[in-house]
């Protein structure tokens, strides 16, 4: 199969995990076996794919920024970091919303953390945080 | 007649064997991040995609060690809960994920895993040949389990189905792997059968080893008629067939 078109696949199908995520109220175990389960770990189940077939042929390596830079360079290996971003981000959107509501923090509030998971993923992680401790004065998990 | 067997054989199964359905399981799943890499990757050895091989690993390890998941549920409870039976199954275990890691890893780096006379492949091809007698072995331990607990054509079946199993595989694999190929004689154009993939033209020691390992499947079909005498003609006849297949591989000839 070619990067694109699994490219192609992987975005709306993230893009489904972080409306179930917005609608969680609605249906929260739903939304959590499609955002926390489903999609995670089926763009993981491509990501593993990707990296068992292309890693041994790609070039650069983690050593240095400009080897990671070279490694990008690799279609397969740069579409394998866009699925990483996908599934972890949705995976960490997933836990902001369980927890959240496990502790009583209005589901409206966390949505902009939301977003900026799905944008700037770390951004929504530090958002988060700041909101939790703001409402349970709580960082650790 | 397999009706009036099978209900008090039934009745008295035993709890499953916690490690081996373990194995089975994870062995099967681990397969998944393999197909996706067969649907991504182009890379071809040998003529099938790169990944064919250690799917089909996966598959046979999974279907092998799941059958004798099901077989054990057959003998009296508490068999394997002696630490040394814990102790074995997991030695097992670890020689069933090591074949799995080696071949899945030679397939991500395109080349040979059996017969990989390369560097440092070469001593590991050889280890995991003593690793494959290892995991062989549990079907001829667990074949002494029900040959001492033949009570009925059924158990027959399985003791001997399972101690075939091992006798046939072991010399079978054992002289394909101290050749340079599954594959015996000339020419070789590419013949071949379909799904299984063995040669139709000339001898492929696959054919015969293939059907030593399901040696264990097969005599047990004929404990289901609740005959022992059809039990022993199927084992005799298994073998046979087997060994024929062998001697025509050998040959350099195709089974027919």
């Amino acid at each position: 199969m070619p990067p694109d078109q699994l490219f192609q696949l992987a975005n709306p199908l993230a893009l489904l995990g972080w409306v179930a995520l917005l609608a969680a109220p609605l249906a929260p175990r739903a939304a959590q076996a499609v955002a926390a389960a489903a999609i995670p770990l089926l763009l993981s189940l491509a990501y593993a794919g990707l990296v068992l077939a292309f890693w041994w042929q790609a070039p650069g390596g983690f050593g240095s920024l400009a080897e990671v830079q070279t490694l990008f360079t690799h279609p397969q290996i740069a579409l394998a970091g866009w699925l990483h971003y996908l599934a972890f981000d949705l995976f960490l959107g997933a836990w902001a919303v369980r927890t959240a509501r496990a502790e009583g923090i209005p589901h409206w509030t966390v949505i902009p953390c939301l977003v900026l998971t799905f944008l700037f993923g770390p951004a929504g992680l530090l958002a988060f945080a700041i909101l939790r401790f703001t409402f349970v004065r709580k960082v650790l998990p | 007649m397999t009706a009036t067997l099978a209900a008090p054989r039934l009745a008295a199964v035993s709890a499953p064997n916690r490690q081996l359905v373990r194995l089975t399981l994870f062995v099967a799943l681990a397969a998944l991040p393999l197909m996706a890499a067969h649907v991504l990757d182009d890379r071809q050895f040998q003529g099938d995609n790169i990944w064919l091989k250690p799917l089909k690993f996966h598959l046979a390890l999974a279907v092998y060690t799941g059958t004798l998941a099901l077989f054990a549920m057959l003998l009296p409870e508490g068999t394997f809960t002696s630490r040394r039976w814990r102790i074995y199954l997991g030695v097992v275990s670890a020689c069933i994920l090591a074949e799995v890691a080696w071949i899945g890893s030679a397939a991500a780096l395109g080349t040979a895993s059996h017969f990989n006379q390369t560097g440092l492949w070469a001593p590991l091809y050889s280890l995991m040949g003593a690793a494959a007698v290892i995991l062989t072995s549990l079907a001829l331990v667990m074949g002494l389990a029900f040959w001492r607990h033949r009570t009925d054509a059924l158990m027959l079946s399985v003791a001997l189905g399972l101690i075939l199993t091992f006798l046939l595989t072991v010399p079978i694999a054992g002289t394909m792997s101290s050749g340079t190929g599954h594959l015996i004689g000339t020419p070789v154009t590419g013949a071949r059968f379909p799904l299984m993939g063995w040669s139709t033209e000339v001898g492929d020691l696959r054919l015969p080893h293939f059907l030593a390992t399901h040696a264990l499947h097969a005599v047990p079909l004929a404990g289901l008629t609740g005959s022992r005498a059809a039990v022993w003609v199927a084992a005799a006849g298994f073998t046979g067939l087997t060994l024929w297949c062998f001697a025509r591989a050998l040959m350099g000839l195709p089974p027919f």
